[in-house]
């Protein structure tokens, strides 16, 4: 027995070893281990991807795998590449798109990192927003970026393997968030902005006839509702999430990164002090403080969060635009009108605009030509109109071209389904400045950590919030110095 | 400075040989003071003068010195067991190889080694390199996919701790001060008197002085350092809690349950299923349980008794309680089938005897099943903490992400968080060569205090 494991570990050694290129068949087994082995908190995903492969890999006999790793492990989005791969692959035989689901961004970032540098890289990968300079400035062992861009990669066709280019089409917030240096890197996917979601039952009964758009008017409708004699426990929550901070400071027109946001040049300082930061802590703590909101006690906690919204824990709760099909059912079946309506905003100040929220598919460089193609089409045949369509029907994302909106109001969807369109709207009515687009920082994952944990203590051990931020945002500058040092150039 | 060290080490090398050894040779003084010098300059070597560098504090140096004094003493070691060997001492005093005669193989002495190997490529491969890649990323700061790593030195270590040196120095030693105090105490007092229950009580206090001097020693955070010393705070009261929930809670039941009563094989079997549970499921399900919103728990409580059940998430008590309910009822299975098993050694005879000599129930537990039982809970105990060591992270993860804003943060969490989640692989290094650090110490105390107390049978 012991022989065999040994056996095992020189094989494996040798496909960890072994410079092939990624194309053919023997090597994609090898491929699976190296990543199981190295990214070592992958076991369960990866257990499951293998049988995935197991499944894909005999339909195809001398087909080109791409390999296309996504972050998401749901059974309705991850159930969607799945199909969309399915599709592609039989309308192009010669390749064989390959979907491996992980837990989460960070697992498939690290994961294709690690994969890189054992020679046996993915093709495709799915990789979030806030983690695009991240992305950007990835480099493998030898030094060279890990990722192409995809603008450059299309190099101006406007069909690929008989499917239409679709980058073009992308929308302004989209397109203007991603793009960096002049030039899209990555292809738009799952796109979305944070809405807010009202009990309009217990609106009504309390009065109030419309969704508060203003903090102020949240701050009444509130009052209100925690008056009523069979009133919900709080009034209003969302999760815990860096990302709405980011929201509001685009609304306020406050940037979070120096240099424009990080959009004019590196971001090298990085501001949790700003008057909007404090602005929108100290509104959220009054907000909990008077109990009108509520926190579950759980950080980036989405599942939660819409529970209570569910269960009429609260009359209202802001949250993705991602799950504005999910809450229309959930609401539908628990029996009360729901409306979607723009994120609360500060009144006090000029609104200038919600950014976007979600991730793109980045393409791994080193592909030959033939594999590239396939990549190439495949992510245009993955956002084309009808696919677009689709997936924005299926969850709430935003449809991410505009051939695809149309298509939508073509068939009268946004009738059928006027919460669908909260979001698209919110984002066209955002002026294009650094602080609507969002910030390009560096670590910055690490940072959004710093502000949730932040915000955590103020929430719950009821710490001021100057201070607090101001410990935090030491925190977040060296950590983003460090990461300037190491990615700075 | 550096020489300094590397000095004081050549002075002290003789000093251990002259302690170990009757009437060594003026060769063997030698000897000892060049290997304590080589054991001492092994990290310097390693890691170059950075530690002594224009810039660097006192803490730097002493980390430096304690690593040096560190290989230092190893290699004296080491190089005792090699004389003790020459001089036909038997350095291994243990029972079990005193029996056993020596013997060799046949075919040469290479077919041990060929006959380990496959274990040791395995343990070389996946253990040692990626420890020893885990000690040099622990002085760095890096970052997957960074195109460079900077050297930092000590840095990520000194960051967690207080920046005062002196106190660094001193904290320990009071709290050794206090642990020989204490013994010396107990030594000089008899049995039954008052000035032993205060020895007694002293060696208990001195013991704690060890965690409080850990916890004085770690960073409280601000000016550039990290909040070391909640998370230490909340990984000894985590820890402790488990341990103690889950071993006591296990004999507890298993005692009850060894009790001949109807279907006990099923319960026996029934009580051990928890064990099979990861940790991640069992962190799901007292989510499930407790949750404010989805809880059912907190949802019978509401209905039936109408008390409206605390969110456990935001006060740190029941956070850290509901850690310790998770994980101590994960291991409990564990526990009980240990105990399960040992109860069946425990003698009869002695149990029947002493029933006879009118012993009431608690005291034949106390006087006579729990000393019979001793090596199962010192085995127990042991893979118990490094169960809470090590294992808690998903039960964590699902129940509270850390929170009440990192209450139920334990070393453990904050290394995946930092170290995988962040990225920061320099930082969540430097964390895990510190938990590590403190599982072997744990461990060896263990063997030295409570291994002392067990008694395995026999003459």
């Amino acid at each position: 027995m012991r022989y065999l494991v040994l056996l095992a570990v020189v094989v494996l050694v040798a496909a960890a070893c072994s410079s092939d290129d990624s194309g053919s068949d023997t090597t994609a087994a090898g491929d699976e281990t190296t990543t199981t082995a190295a990214a070592s908190d992958e076991t369960t995903t990866t257990a499951a991807a293998s049988d995935e492969t197991t499944t894909t890999a005999a339909a195809s006999g001398d087909a080109t795998t791409i390999d296309f790793w996504v972050a998401f492990s749901d059974e309705a989005r991850l159930g969607f590449s799945e199909e969309k791969a399915a599709e592609f692959n039989a309308k192009h035989p010669e390749y064989n798109v390959q979907v491996t689901s992980f837990a989460s961004y960070n697992d498939v970032f690290d994961a294709a990192v690690l994969a890189v540098d054992s020679g046996e890289p993915p093709g495709l990968i799915h990789f979030f927003e806030a983690a695009t300079r991240q992305a950007l400035d990835a480099v493998g062992a030898d030094g060279n970026p890990i990722f192409k861009s995809v603008t450059d990669a299309i190099a101006g066709r406007t069909e690929i393997l008989g499917e239409p280019v679709v980058l073009d089409s992308v929308v302004d917030a989209a397109r203007n968030y991603y793009t960096v240096d002049g030039s899209f890197y990555s292809m738009p996917w799952n796109t979305s902005s944070t809405v807010m979601f009202s009990n309009m039952d217990i609106l009504n009964e309390a009065g109030i006839t419309e969704p508060p758009a203003t903090w102020a008017d949240v701050e009444t409708a509130c009052a209100a509702i925690m008056a009523l004699p069979d009133a919900p426990s709080g009034c209003i929550t969302w999760p815990n999430h860096s990302w709405f901070v980011e929201q509001s400071l685009g609304q306020q027109g406050e940037l979070l990164g120096n240099n424009d946001n990080g959009r004019s040049a590196r971001a090298t300082e990085v501001n949790l002090e700003s008057d909007g930061m404090l602005a929108y802590l100290d509104w959220w703590k009054g907000l909990d403080d008077s109990g009108y909101y509520t926190y579950s006690g759980l950080q980036r906690d989405w599942d939660g969060t819409t529970a209570a919204y569910f269960a009429t824990e609260v009359a209202m709760i802001v949250t993705s635009s991602s799950d504005v099909t999910l809450i229309d059912e959930g609401a539908l079946g628990a029996g009360f009108t729901n409306v979607t309506s723009f994120m609360p905003y500060n009144g006090d100040v000029d609104y200038v605009g919600n950014l976007i929220g979600g991730a793109t598919i980045w393409m791994l460089d080193g592909m030959d030509q033939t594999t590239e193609d396939g990549a190439l089409a495949f992510l245009n045949f993955f956002s084309n109109p009808e696919n677009a369509a689709a997936w924005h029907q299926l969850t709430g994302y935003i449809p991410i071209t505009q051939d695809a909106v149309d298509l939508l109001e073509s068939q009268g969807w946004y009738e059928e389904s006027p919460n669908s369109k909260v979001a698209s709207d919110q984002l066209a009515a955002a002026e294009n400045t650094p602080a609507s687009l969002g910030a390009l920082l560096g670590n910055f994952v690490g940072i959004r950590d710093v502000i949730t944990i932040a915000i955590e203590d103020i929430l719950v051990n009821d710490v001021d919030v100057a201070t607090r931020m101001a410990a935090a945002n030491e925190e977040a500058n060296k950590s983003l110095s460090e990461y300037e040092l190491l990615f700075g150039g | 400075m550096l020489i300094l060290g590397l000095v004081v080490a050549a002075i002290l090398g003789p000093a251990y040989v002259w302690r170990n050894n009757d009437n060594p040779s003026a060769r063997r003084y030698g000897i000892g003071s060049a290997v304590a010098v080589l054991g001492a300059a092994v990290t310097p070597l390693a890691m170059g003068r950075c530690a002594f560098e224009e810039g660097t504090s006192g803490v730097d140096h002493l980390l430096a010195y304690s690593l040096m004094a560190g290989g230092a003493w190893l290699s004296l070691i080491v190089l005792q067991s090699l004389f003790d060997r020459a001089d036909g001492r038997k350095s291994d005093t243990s029972g079990m190889t005193g029996e056993i005669r020596t013997g060799g193989f046949r075919l040469g002495w290479w077919v041990p080694w060929a006959l380990l190997s496959p274990t040791l490529i395995i343990l070389i491969i996946f253990l040692y390199l990626p420890a020893i890649q885990t000690f040099t990323l622990s002085t760095q700061l890096a970052k997957l996919g960074a195109p460079k790593s900077v050297d930092v030195c000590f840095s990520n270590f000194t960051e967690l701790l207080i920046a005062d040196p002196w106190k660094l120095v001193a904290y320990p030693l009071l709290a050794i001060a206090a642990i020989y105090g204490a013994r010396f105490w107990l030594h000089r007092s008899s049995p039954g008197t008052w000035s032993r229950k205060g020895a007694d009580i002293a060696s208990v206090f001195a013991m704690l002085s060890v965690f409080i001097a850990l916890y004085a020693m770690f960073s409280p955070g601000g000016g550039g350092q990290v909040a070391y010393r909640p998370v230490y705070l909340n990984t000894v009261i985590i820890t402790v809690g488990i341990v103690a929930f889950g071993m006591i809670g296990g004999l507890a039941v298993a005692y009850l349950a060894f009790r001949t009563i109807r279907g006990g094989s099923v319960y026996r079997t029934l009580l051990i299923w928890p064990y099979a549970i990861s940790p991640a499921v069992a962190g799901v399900l007292f989510f499930m349980i407790f949750d404010p919103t989805a809880g059912i728990f907190t949802h019978v409580m509401d209905t039936w008794f109408g008390i409206d059940v605390p969110n456990y998430r935001e006060n740190a008590l029941l956070a850290q309680a509901s850690i310790i309910l998770a994980s101590g009822w994960k291991i409990l299975g564990y526990n009980i089938l240990f105990y399960l098993a040992g109860l069946q050694t425990v003698s009869l005879d002695q149990v029947e005897a002493a029933l006879i000599d009118g012993a009431s129930a608690w005291q034949r537990f106390v006087k006579i099943v729990l000393p019979a039982l001793s090596p199962i809970t010192f085995f127990l105990l042991v893979t118990n903490l490094v169960y809470a060591f090590f294992e808690v992270y998903a039960t964590i993860d699902f129940m509270t992400k850390g929170a009440p804003a990192g209450k139920t943060s334990v070393a453990i969490y904050e290394i995946i968080r930092v170290g995988v989640n962040n990225g920061d692989l320099g930082r969540g290094a430097a964390q895990s060569v510190l938990l590590f650090a403190a599982v072997i110490a744990i461990t060896l105390w263990q063997f030295r205090t409570t291994g002392e107390r067990v008694t395995y049978g026999g003459a």
